[in-house]
């Protein structure tokens, strides 16, 4: 395992501009639990709430619709609003779960959202959100081999909400739970890949 | 509630209605239950349920004090909860709400009318007799804390040891002799979801349901019995309920007993 | 009053030096609901700590747009203490512990990082034995960090004052009862800042001076087991592997 960086480790002796790091006196400091890969001089937290970036793709609910906008539920600590263009066509009531994208983040917490999507049915898993790169795997591999194995539809948002619809509900979440319990190992993809093989047929 | 919590209500309901639960088990299933006892040392007795994910730490407190007006040879007992805001996201802190003082007086009632503690033995002398306090600390909630703050009160209870008393003064430092316990209960709690009703219910189970009962047993007797929530039960369900609740004494009493080593 | 002896041939009554802390261990995440937790045992104390957050501000009109709120509740259940049952509820000295706990995070925490949010940190002691304000801060501290909040350090704390002429560290509840001074500090370790400092008793400056460095000393010690925890977590997420 690679060596744990701690709040105040300090990661460089030289002040470097990165994201979950912080400069004091011309030296570097990480600001969170994680990793860090001196090669590509990045700092990898452990844990962590959602920071939103440009067009993430996130699942949410929508909890109210007002006349101009449609306030979305994302588990995020700030506010997340849809608003409907003069041409958009989509109609949605509270309780709805949609897909959506990032267009803009104002006021330094209030996510304004596009393209919108249905989400009809299934249920919503909370994964940590700094599991979700792991959840997603390089290209996609890791939720594709869970969906295949489950037979179930799976749509990830950044935002750590999943929606799970059909199939093998109960083993996808029982994989998806196991990758955000051992994010941080290696050969992750060959121990799910184990996991699903020999619950499949239960 | 929360949106998340709405969306996986209607999904546990679509569960139920293909008659699966979402964790796996049968309808009259319980959750793994873990004990550990007499953890907390300060304490008189202790115990912390695992029921599942949701988690409870009971602690026994004795304080010497006058016996009441009307049972002036015996000692009293005290149950009082608390709901931790550090157990949910949906607990607040603040002063005990309806759900806590519900939790404590339900389990007090199954402890106080089966008679598990002999409460004439906490009699000391003239006008002072032990109050034997128990405390349900909610630490992780995951649904039905009845049962499992039955199971700490009851486990807590077990691995009491009273202080000794001398020359009119208690000597907490040294215990002399273990709180007599006279009975076991044991307890039970269904929640109804889609016309199913389902024990030991989880958090979501119980944002989906309804209806819920609380049974208490000992072996032969129902000792305290508590329906919550707005919806209704039929006779014919509390009795079948009744049934199974008795059914599973014997091996809820069996757990609590083994965890007193 | 009869004073007890705390010092006999030389040593403590539970044989430590003075500048000795109690054996400490700190388990990280116990919790599954809270965002982050730690529990600690530390000396007889034990004490759980967790944190939820960031999160939308309730109420929001109190909420800050440039930066993260904090809230924090230290308080000690009714069975945690040696003599009779408590009383429930937060009394004065745990609302002043709560405080002076909060500005200790509200200084380390990366508060605008999570504009607008609400940070609550709970301290629950479920049995004390002298320094659980200590205690309870040093476990909120691995809470926090293993909620992945942003901090600019792993604050720690540890108590420190005086028994007769002797400087010590890390007073038990007896202690604590019939020392000439105790005084729990906080300290960012990076710059061995103090952010958290109460003292009542007698003290010269002298004295004052050296308890102030035996506690940085020890506190090197409580910092080793925070860490420790830390890293404790990750290598135990690896075992429930199946």
């Amino acid at each position: 395992m690679r060596d744990m960086i701690i709040p105040g480790d300090m990661v460089s002796d030289k002040p470097l501009r990165i994201a979950n790091g912080f400069i004091q006196n011309g030296k570097t400091y990480s600001k969170v639990l994680g990793v860090y890969d001196a090669a590509e001089r990045t700092i990898i937290p452990l844990e962590g709430s959602w920071m939103p970036r440009l067009e993430d793709s996130v699942v949410g609910i929508i909890t109210e619709a007002r006349p101009k906008v449609y306030i979305v539920d994302l588990s995020y600590f700030g506010r997340a609003l849809l608003i409907p263009g003069k041409y958009d066509r989509y109609e949605f009531q509270p309780g709805d779960i949609i897909s959506a994208l990032i267009k803009n983040i104002e006021g330094k917490n209030t996510i304004i959202l596009e393209d919108p999507k249905p989400l009809e049915g299934g249920t919503i898993l909370s994964i940590k959100p700094k599991k979700i790169p792991r959840v997603i795997g390089k290209k996609s591999t890791m939720v594709r081999q869970i969906a295949e194995y489950s037979g179930t539809h799976i749509v990830v948002g950044m935002n750590g909400l999943i929606w799970l619809k059909d199939g093998n509900i109960a083993l996808a979440t029982e994989a998806l739970l196991k990758v955000e319990r051992e994010a941080h190992l290696s050969g992750l993809t060959d121990t799910i890949k184990n996991f699903l093989e020999k619950n499949k047929s239960e | 509630m929360e949106a998340i919590d709405i969306v996986k209500t209607s999904y546990i309901k679509e569960l139920i209605a293909k008659g699966i639960r979402e964790d796996g088990r049968k309808a009259n299933e319980f959750r793994k239950i873990e004990i550990v006892s007499g953890l907390i040392k300060n304490a008189e007795g202790s115990a912390q349920v695992d029921l599942g994910a949701t988690r409870v730490l009971a602690g026994v407190k004795l304080n010497l004090d006058e016996p009441m007006e009307d049972t002036p040879n015996q000692g009293n007992l005290v149950v009082s909860a608390e709901l931790l805001p550090l157990a949910s996201a949906s607990y607040e802190t603040g002063p005990p709400s309806p759900d806590s003082i519900e939790l404590a007086r339900v389990v007090d009632r199954g402890i106080r009318h089966a008679k598990c503690v002999n409460l004439e033995s906490l009699f000391v002398e003239e006008a002072k007799a032990w109050t034997v306090y128990v405390d349900l600390y909610v630490l992780n909630y995951n649904g039905n804390l009845f049962d499992a703050g039955s199971i700490a009160a009851m486990s807590a209870l077990l691995s009491t040891e009273v202080p000794k008393y001398e020359d009119g003064k208690v000597v907490r430092e040294e215990r002399v002799s273990k709180l007599k316990i006279d009975n076991i209960i044991t307890s039970s709690t269904f929640a109804k979801v889609g016309g199913k009703s389902l024990l030991d219910p989880t958090a979501n189970e119980t944002n989906a349901a309804y209806s819920r009962v609380t049974i208490a047993t000992d072996e032969k007797y129902v000792r305290a019995m508590q329906k919550g929530m707005s919806g209704g039960f039929s006779a014919k369900e509390i009795e079948e309920l009744i049934e199974v609740a008795f059914n599973n004494h014997k091996e809820q009493k069996d757990i609590i007993k083994k965890s007193q080593k | 009053m009869n004073k007890p002896e705390l010092v006999v041939d030389g040593k403590r009554l539970d044989g430590r030096r003075f500048d000795e802390i109690r054996d400490l261990k700190i388990t990280a995440a116990p919790l599954k609901n809270a965002d982050g937790s730690a529990y600690i045992e530390w000396g007889n104390n034990r004490i759980l700590a967790a944190v939820y957050g960031p999160k939308e501000a309730t109420p929001r009109h109190l909420s800050d747009p440039s930066k993260a709120i904090i809230k924090c509740r230290y308080s000690m259940a009714p069975f945690s203490g040696l003599s009779e049952h408590g009383r429930s509820g937060p009394n004065r000295r745990a609302i002043e512990i709560s405080k002076v706990i909060k500005e200790v995070f509200e200084n380390v925490v990366v508060l605008s990082d999570f504009p607008g949010s609400e940070i609550d940190i709970f301290i629950e002691v479920l049995q004390g034995d002298g320094g659980t304000r200590a205690a309870g801060l040093t476990a909120a501290s691995v809470a926090v960090a293993s909620a992945g909040i942003h901090m600019r350090d792993l604050v720690y704390a540890v108590s420190a004052g005086r028994i007769d002429e002797h400087i010590a560290v890390d007073f038990t509840m007896i202690e604590d009862n019939y020392s000439d001074c105790d005084m729990p500090i906080a300290v960012a370790p990076r710059n061995n800042e103090i952010l958290l400092l109460q003292m009542d008793g007698e003290m010269t400056k002298e004295q004052m001076s050296e308890a102030i460095s035996m506690a940085l000393e020890a506190g090197k010690k409580v910092n080793v087991a925070q860490r420790n925890a830390l890293k404790e977590a990750y290598a135990r997420a690896g075992e429930e592997k199946n």
